[in-house]
């Protein structure tokens, strides 16, 4: 039966083999909020952030910038991999993931601990650190292929080989707590109520209890989901880039995919991006097409801007938004403090502040 | 290449797949399932009835043909025009009567009785007609009471009358000759049934009248708002109707003799299934003699069929109601879904591969290295314009343009800052040339090519070309003229983009990758159009090279400029000039140095030309993703080379961030300055040339004057 249907579907295009992207419609109308933010830094690739007590880092490369809302950023180390996740347990000590590479904790007494348990390919390839207390942390590997730089190829082999971790500090033993995941890249510890992933191929957020079975929260998201914070008012959800039928539909084509992926420079895929438009030899839909000189703002682009809140019921309650006709993409993560929220655009190369309190919906 | 893409490659050449979508374009397509089912009914009796293909049989069927068909037509013009005759029984029941009783028991002559049973038939019509047109009662009660009401006066005559008619029988041979008389072997009825079929065909698809029924039909209030007598024609049709029945009825009298009550019982179901199954909907405004006709044969063969199939006395009427139940559901899902199966169909991509991308890096000594060349470009009618495709400059250097409002703009000489609509043309103007008496030749898509004299008087010179010899479409019509170019002896050679897309989506022509172009040429003195060139992938610009004898063309999907020769010794003769472009090529033209500009319309991507070497894939997205959604060319950055007729490039010159002209279409030298149009742009763009002689004029190069 089941093949029956498969067939049925692929021939007519439904089911499993459907092109359709959630609308971004209630309170994921689109805004231009976020290019509209105020510029708080500017780093090439402006990534993960992270409060520790009074102080804020982010990361940009392999570069740590310590953040001053007056000041800017400044420099606060440089690591020699790329810096592909964050987390402060507000004590001090920093855990910083390694493309390539792994966990670093940085000061505090745990510092310099070496891991037992994670394999070589998954600590190459942490995509977001959360510590639970000061000797826990969990950690998510977003795939056991692909480093986290190449995410879009994770993506367009269509992998599931994610995983997420929980490592004792004291010991430095790692015991993994799910698996076959797709491209997990947020984690938020949530005071008894377990841990919240988000999976970024599966579009969705889910809840993983202490034996790694899951519930879905939140899913049939517009974007692929990245980091998680949370802070007054809500919950804040990075998306680092959009879903498009026409991924959706490449993401459908095997042939056409792998022929892709064995004979064009990543850079120039058909697949979701960071940031895109910066070259001619990018692919280009219809739609994208310019008109009197203007790049509509619905165009279909390949990135996109997007962060929204989420109420404790993890139902979205506002969003914030670059469109395709603005720069501030790839949205990796954000960071509430006090009234205001810090928002990273990786695609964009910039850190922004908006109110948090913002509830706009839409254009003006 | 792999095997699987040397598959495809020849599997794409060898199965014309976009011929799928031309045929389901076309009306007749609704033919096909009522003739499918005919030969499916002729081999499915073949071969459960011996013999059933006969002669004999034939000369059977034609004959109950030449009466059940006559009742059909009358019912399918009813149809046409959205109502329905249920009463038509009734009629062929009162007719059959008439005849008998007029010839055999009052011994009328035939031309006075004929004519007279003609009336009963159609005064029974009229009647229908005034209450279903003129008072507007609804077309089924109504028609289904009068067939009640004449079914009654029939059976009132029968009971009084039918000893005495019964009892004489006439013994003119005309009359016998009307029934049982053959001319050439086939029966007198069905000689006058294809006839009259015929002159109902070129009533319903010729005349007035019959183009009145079809627009009632398919929109009674649009046809009532065109000034169409609604009422009038719907009343007419079932007058036509009940004389068609009472024709019928006629001939039935002829063969048969006899006024048993059961005479025209159950014939208004019989012709209705007819129709719907030959395809008349039950909506109106679509269908066709020639569907009825279908449809009475399939019924009648059925029918007959299943009699001598000894089948139990129930079983055809059976037969009868499942077939109109059938094609009731035919006819509903298929004029729901006829258009989305089309639209799912017609984009048809097919295997092309383009030679390898040369080099475009900053720095590389490629000839298409990018640069800024066009950074602080000047702008020539910013915020005025809505696509200048091409512009052009007179003798006294004043510029002209094109514009989406249909219009012909020019620009006055010498700073072109005031400007005024030349002439409304009331189409898109792309391509312009002028020639040697300031006459301005414009391409405008969904229109041909027009003139414009200094006067400002608009001729137009072409709209039409010679029809190619096998095309599904009618290719005469030009949709997209595109570029054009004057030669020496006033010939004027055109591009036609496609023949499949017209101006609002042209850019989907180039997910088929397939020769959809052509070259045409417009000759003045004999004011004639033959296509010289065809099967070109998106043939664009067009530039006379200036030998008299071939010109430049630009095949935009292809990315090549190409030679054609279309006089002297090789006449006929196309020739690349250059095969690797990076780009798409839009309209070339002159410059200065005897080279050629060449605007690239948009950059190739390696998906894209990737894509086109998978022609499924393309398929499947025209079916599935929404078109906005769609993989395109990237039109969104373009560039402006020199080529020499060797097919050397010598340079390049880019707008690299695309903030003032994203796409060029077109690009035209003109005294030491190079002009910039874009069919989606809103401004020309104006560039010194630093080393251009500053008085070179494209009029002068081609006509010689000042």
């Amino acid at each position: 039966m089941s093949f029956l249907k498969r067939t049925y579907d692929s021939i007519f295009g439904a089911g499993e083999a459907a092109v359709t992207v959630p609308p971004l419609d209630g309170a994921l109308l689109p805004n231009d909020a976020l290019d509209q933010a105020e510029l708080v830094a500017t780093a090439t690739a402006a990534d993960n952030l992270v409060r520790d007590g009074e102080r804020c880092f982010f990361s940009s490369g392999a570069e740590l910038f310590r953040l001053d809302l007056m000041d800017g950023a400044t420099p606060a180390g440089r690591f020699d991999a790329p810096i592909s996740a964050l987390a402060a347990d507000g004590k001090g000590p920093l855990a910083i993931g390694l493309s390539g590479k792994g966990l670093v904790i940085r000061g505090g007494q745990h510092e310099g601990r070496r891991l037992s348990g994670l394999s070589e390919a998954d600590a190459a390839c942490i995509t977001a650190i959360a510590f639970d207390g000061p000797d826990k942390l969990f950690l998510a590997v977003g795939s056991s292929r692909n480093r986290p730089e190449d995410w879009a190829r994770d993506l367009m082999e269509r992998n599931h080989l994610g995983s997420v971790w929980q490592v004792d500090l004291a010991t430095g033993a790692a015991r993994r707590i799910a698996d076959k995941l797709g491209w997990p890249a947020g984690l938020l510890v949530r005071r008894g109520a377990g841990l919240v992933v988000s999976e970024a191929w599966r579009h969705r957020l889910i809840a993983l209890d202490d034996k790694g079975r899951h519930t879905v929260l939140l899913d049939n998201l517009p974007a692929y989901p990245s980091r998680l914070q949370a802070g007054e008012g809500g919950l804040w959800l990075s998306l680092f880039a959009p879903r498009r039928q026409l991924i959706e539909f490449v993401l459908r084509e095997p042939a056409f995919r792998r022929k892709m992926l064995k004979e064009i420079d990543p850079a120039h895929w058909m697949a979701p991006a960071l940031s895109s438009g910066k070259s001619f030899l990018e692919p280009l839909q219809g739609g994208s097409v310019k008109q009197l000189g203007v790049l509509k703002p619905w165009a279909p682009s390949r990135s996109y801007g997007l962060l929204v809140r989420l109420n404790e019921a993890f139902l979205p309650e506002a969003s914030f938004h670059s469109r395709a006709d603005g720069a501030r993409h790839g949205i990796t993560s954000s960071l509430a403090i006090g009234g205001r929220v810090l928002v990273t655009s990786k695609g964009g190369g910039a850190v922004l502040s908006i109110a948090a309190d913002d509830n706009r919906r839409e254009v003006a | 290449m792999s095997v699987s893409e040397s598959f495809a490659k020849w599997r794409y050449r060898l199965v014309p797949d976009h011929l799928l979508g031309e045929v389901l374009s076309k009306n007749w397509i609704d033919n096909t399932i009522p003739f499918l089912f005919l030969i499916i009914v002729v081999v499915l009796f073949q071969s459960l009835i011996p013999g059933f293909l006969s002669i004999a049989g034939f000369a059977d069927l034609a004959r109950q043909l030449g009466e059940v068909a006559f009742v059909a037509i009358g019912l399918a013009i009813v149809m046409l025009a959205g109502g329905i005759d249920l009463s038509v029984g009734s009629v062929f029941a009162l007719a059959n009567f008439a005849a008998l009783a007029f010839i055999n028991y009052l011994g009328w002559p035939l031309y006075l009785a004929i004519p007279a049973v003609a009336a009963i038939g159609a005064f029974v019509g009229l009647i229908n007609g005034l209450l279903v047109g003129y008072l507007r009662l609804r077309a089924f009660l109504t028609t289904l009471a009068t067939l009640i009401i004449v079914r009654a006066v029939v059976d009132l005559l029968i009971l009084a009358y039918a000893r005495k008619v019964a009892m004489t029988m006439s013994d003119s041979d005309a009359w016998l000759f009307l029934g049982e008389g053959d001319l050439f072997g086939v029966p007198f009825n069905f000689v006058l049934l294809v006839a009259v079929a015929i002159i109902a065909h070129l009533v319903l698809s010729r005349s007035r009248y019959g183009w009145h029924i079809l627009a009632v039909g398919g929109s009674r209030r649009s046809a009532y708002n065109a000034g169409i007598a609604v009422r009038r024609t719907i009343c007419i049709t079932y007058v036509i109707s009940g004389m068609f029945a009472a024709i019928g009825g006629l001939f039935y009298a002829a063969r048969l003799g006899s006024v048993g009550p059961d005479t025209g019982i159950g014939l208004e179901v019989t012709v209705l299934t007819a129709a719907v199954l030959g395809g008349v909907s039950l909506g109106g405004g679509r269908g066709s003699i020639f569907k009825a006709l279908l449809g009475t044969a399939i019924v009648l063969l059925v029918t007959n069929s299943l009699i001598r199939l000894n089948m139990p006395s129930g079983a055809t009427p059976l037969v009868l109601g499942l077939l109109l139940l059938l094609a009731v559901a035919v006819d509903i899902r298929w004029l729901k879904n006829r258009h989305k199966l089309l639209s799912r169909v017609y984009v048809s991509p097919t295997y092309f591969e383009l030679p390898q991308r040369p080099a475009t890096e900053a720095g590389s000594a490629s000839p298409y290295a990018v640069n800024d060349a066009f950074h602080g470009v000047e702008a020539i009618g910013l915020g005025e314009l809505d696509g200048p495709e091409d512009m052009i400059f007179d003798s006294k250097d004043n510029l002209y343009t094109g514009g989406r409002q249909g219009d012909i703009v020019r620009f006055l000489a010498p700073d072109y800052r005031t400007s005024e609509v030349f002439v409304h043309l009331g189409g898109f103007p792309l391509g312009l040339a002028f020639d040697a008496k300031d006459n301005l030749h414009a391409c405008v898509a969904g229109m041909g090519v027009y003139m414009v004299t200094p006067e400002r008087e608009i001729v137009r010179l072409s709209d039409e070309t010679n029809r190619s010899l096998f095309s599904i479409i009618d290719d005469s019509r030009i949709r997209m003229a595109d570029d054009l170019d004057i030669a020496p002896d006033g010939r004027v050679f055109f591009s036609e983009a496609t023949v499949r897309y017209g101006v609002s989506d042209w850019a989907v022509d180039a997910l088929e990758g397939r020769g959809n172009g052509r070259i045409i040429a417009y000759d003045p003195r004999t004011k004639s159009t033959r296509t010289v060139l065809s099967g070109r992938i998106f043939p664009n610009g067009i530039c006379m090279v200036g030998d008299g004898e071939s010109l430049l063309f630009a095949e935009t999907w292809a990315c090549r400029i190409s030679r054609f020769w279309f006089a002297g010794p090789k006449k006929g003769k196309v020739e690349t000039v250059v095969a690797d472009l990076p780009g798409y090529p839009d309209n070339l033209n002159r410059a200065s140095d005897g080279r050629f500009w060449v605007a690239l319309a948009g950059m190739r991507s390696p998906v894209f030309d990737m894509s086109l070497t998978v022609p499924s894939f393309r398929r499947r997205m025209a079916q599935r993703v929404a078109m906005d959604e769609w993989l395109y060319p990237n039109l969104n950055t373009g560039c402006v080379v020199k080529v020499s007729l060797d097919g050397t490039v010598t340079e390049s010159l880019w707008d690299l961030g695309g903030a003032s002209h994203p796409q060029i279409t077109s690009v035209r030298e003109h005294k030491g300055y190079l002009y910039l149009g874009g069919i989606n742009n809103n401004r020309i763009g104006r560039h010194k040339l630093a080393d251009a002689d500053p008085s070179w004029t494209s009029q002068h190069a081609y006509w010689g004057q000042p």
